[in-house]
């Protein structure tokens, strides 16, 4: 097997610095297999790419001697090719140059860069470029600046090292050579995380055209992904309106969950659908980067995680309003994530975000178990559950639905609508209920495929 | 639309979104005592009107006292005096 060949040389690597890591393993293979697809860009779509180990080697080891050459204080990733993204990052790293990665809503954060020189999928330096002051970085770890997604808050800039970045990325040889799905933004932090395993691992990383369910759904069959990270509200998203008989021929052998809480309804389905598949939910943060996983596929974390090491050292403890607090390690504060749980029965749940409670005349409501309730509504694909601003409550509960395709016939959009709020009614207390109920084709979701509560 | 219209248009949904009757509903008929609105159900007929009517005459009323709503004709009267005012830039 040539993946194991690989996997073995490859897990040598981990003793590699961490900012080589990236432009090592992709020599390794592309000197071993030049011909193993490292890309596959536009998968399902009209301009399918498909970039193979040695051309993205070639690539890293041209921009290398550019970098080497100039020298720049820093390199902003503007290309907008995911291959071009990889070979940024691998000859950055390789040449101890800082590197920047700024999502569309970031970029006017640029300012905050200066004298960093933007590099674009033409992959060369621009003219001047050359020589800003040279400057030592023996004494500073060579950086990954990567923007935040902006859900709380507008986006910023968090510095990271490479061993920070790359923290998450070792994974059993098991795992190795194996077609991986991007659903992210490549320039996000979770996104990063996606390719950088991908191609740390030997792996083949396929990059759908659209977000569309069918295509993705068609691109995981017709590409063999098998390890899918997604946001939970993507998977629901794939699971609810994706093509049926795609869904079902997918071969998923690890789904990894992030970004968001996963419900109990979402995990439950995912097991029903890929029974082979182990499903871990993955708790970070752009700030923190990753605090704990959990892999039994059961919604949220067992009780007994709160007030003991967890691995790495993070402790876990909850405020008395149930917000989740975190500490990395003995010699770094203690940090207020944002983040409600709830404990029920053997599980602490995650009921959201601090900031997506949604306010009706002084009365707090979750959307979160607002959207469950409506996910639960025979003939409701998927929901989304948002506060709209009034000048007479504060704020109103609002409601994005979508409906199965088909629906039993003689049952119309209107009438499972009317359901909802029935069932609503009876589960909820009056503020709770949404008030503007619209039916859409697909729900609303920011950048990074989560859901926007405002 | 006509903001009588309208105003009738979105109490009928409000009505019928929490399982009410929508029984007739007239000009004069007081929207708490004679059709049984709540301060919840008045918000949502505010957030239909901003959709049908394309105005929300309580939004930038912040500044400027609450005019006294008790009547289906008290809501025309607000949202006839905002369609008329045009928007501030």
């Amino acid at each position: 097997m040539t993946t194991a060949a690989n996997a073995t040389t490859i897990a040598h690597l981990a003793d590699a610095p961490a900012e080589d890591r990236l432009a090592s393993a992709i020599a390794l293979v592309a000197r071993q297999f030049p011909d193993r697809t490292a890309i596959v860009a536009n998968a399902g779509g009209e301009a399918r790419r498909v970039i193979d180990y040695a051309t993205l080697a070639a690539a890293i080891t041209k921009l290398e001697g550019e970098l080497a050459a100039a020298r720049p204080v820093g390199i902003v990733a503007r290309a907008k090719r995911v291959e071009s993204l990889v070979v940024i990052a691998a000859a950055c790293g390789r040449e101890h140059v800082p590197v920047a990665f700024l999502a569309e809503d970031a970029r006017d954060l640029v300012g905050e860069l200066r004298d960093w020189v933007p590099l674009d999928d033409s992959l060369t330096l621009p003219a001047g470029a050359a020589a800003g002051p040279r400057r030592e970085f023996e004494t500073v770890p060579p950086q990954v600046v990567v923007a935040t997604s902006g859900t709380s808050g507008p986006p910023k800039l968090v510095d990271h090292s490479w061993d920070s970045l790359l923290a998450a990325a070792r994974l059993a040889e098991q795992w190795h050579g194996r077609g991986w799905l991007l659903v992210y933004d490549a320039t996000r932090w979770a996104g990063l995380q996606v390719w950088l395993q991908a191609l740390l691992t030997a792996g083949r990383l396929v990059v759908p055209a659209s977000r569309d369910p069918d295509l993705v759904a068609k691109a995981c069959v017709d590409e063999e992904v098998s390890i899918l990270p997604a946001t939970p509200t993507l998977l629901r998203r794939l699971i609810a309106s994706g093509d049926r008989a795609a869904v079902s021929t997918m071969k998923l052998d690890r789904i990894t969950l992030g970004g968001e809480a996963a419900d109990a309804q979402l995990l439950q389905q995912a097991r029903e659908l890929f029974p082979n598949a182990k499903i871990t939910h993955v708790y970070a943060t752009t700030e923190l980067g990753e605090v704990f996983r959990v892999t039994d596929g059961e919604a949220g974390f067992p009780v007994e995680w709160l007030g003991r090491p967890l691995p790495g050292g993070v402790r876990i403890s909850t405020r008395r309003d149930g917000e989740l607090l975190v500490q990395l390690s003995r010699d770094t504060a203690e940090v207020a994530t944002g983040d409600l749980v709830e404990r029920r029965g053997k599980r602490f749940e995650f009921t959201g975000r601090r900031s997506d409670v949604i306010v009706v005349g002084g009365a707090k409501v979750f959307p979160k178990r607002v959207e469950e309730i409506l996910r639960g509504v025979p003939g409701i694909a998927d929901a989304r559950v948002y506060g709209l601003p009034s000048a007479i409550t504060g704020e109103l509960v609002a409601a994005e639905i979508v409906i199965h395709e088909p629906l039993p016939s003689g049952t119309t959009p209107d009438q499972v609508r009317s359901a909802a709020l029935a069932v609503c009614r009876e589960r909820l207390e009056a503020h709770g209920v949404p008030r503007v109920v619209d039916v859409v084709k697909k729900l609303t979701l920011t950048a990074a495929g989560k859901i926007p509560r405002r | 639309m006509p903001p009588l219209d309208a105003i009738i248009a979105a109490v009928r949904t409000v009505l019928r979104d929490t399982g009410r009757d929508a029984r007739t509903i007239a000009p004069e008929m007081l929207l708490a005592a004679d059709l049984g609105l709540d301060s919840l159900d008045l918000a949502q007929t505010i957030v239909l009107l901003e959709r049908s009517l394309g105005v929300d005459p309580f939004r930038a009323a912040a500044a400027t006292p609450r005019p006294t709503i008790r009547t289906v004709s008290d809501l025309v009267s607000i949202y006839t005096t905002a369609l008329a005012t045009p928007p501030s830039p």
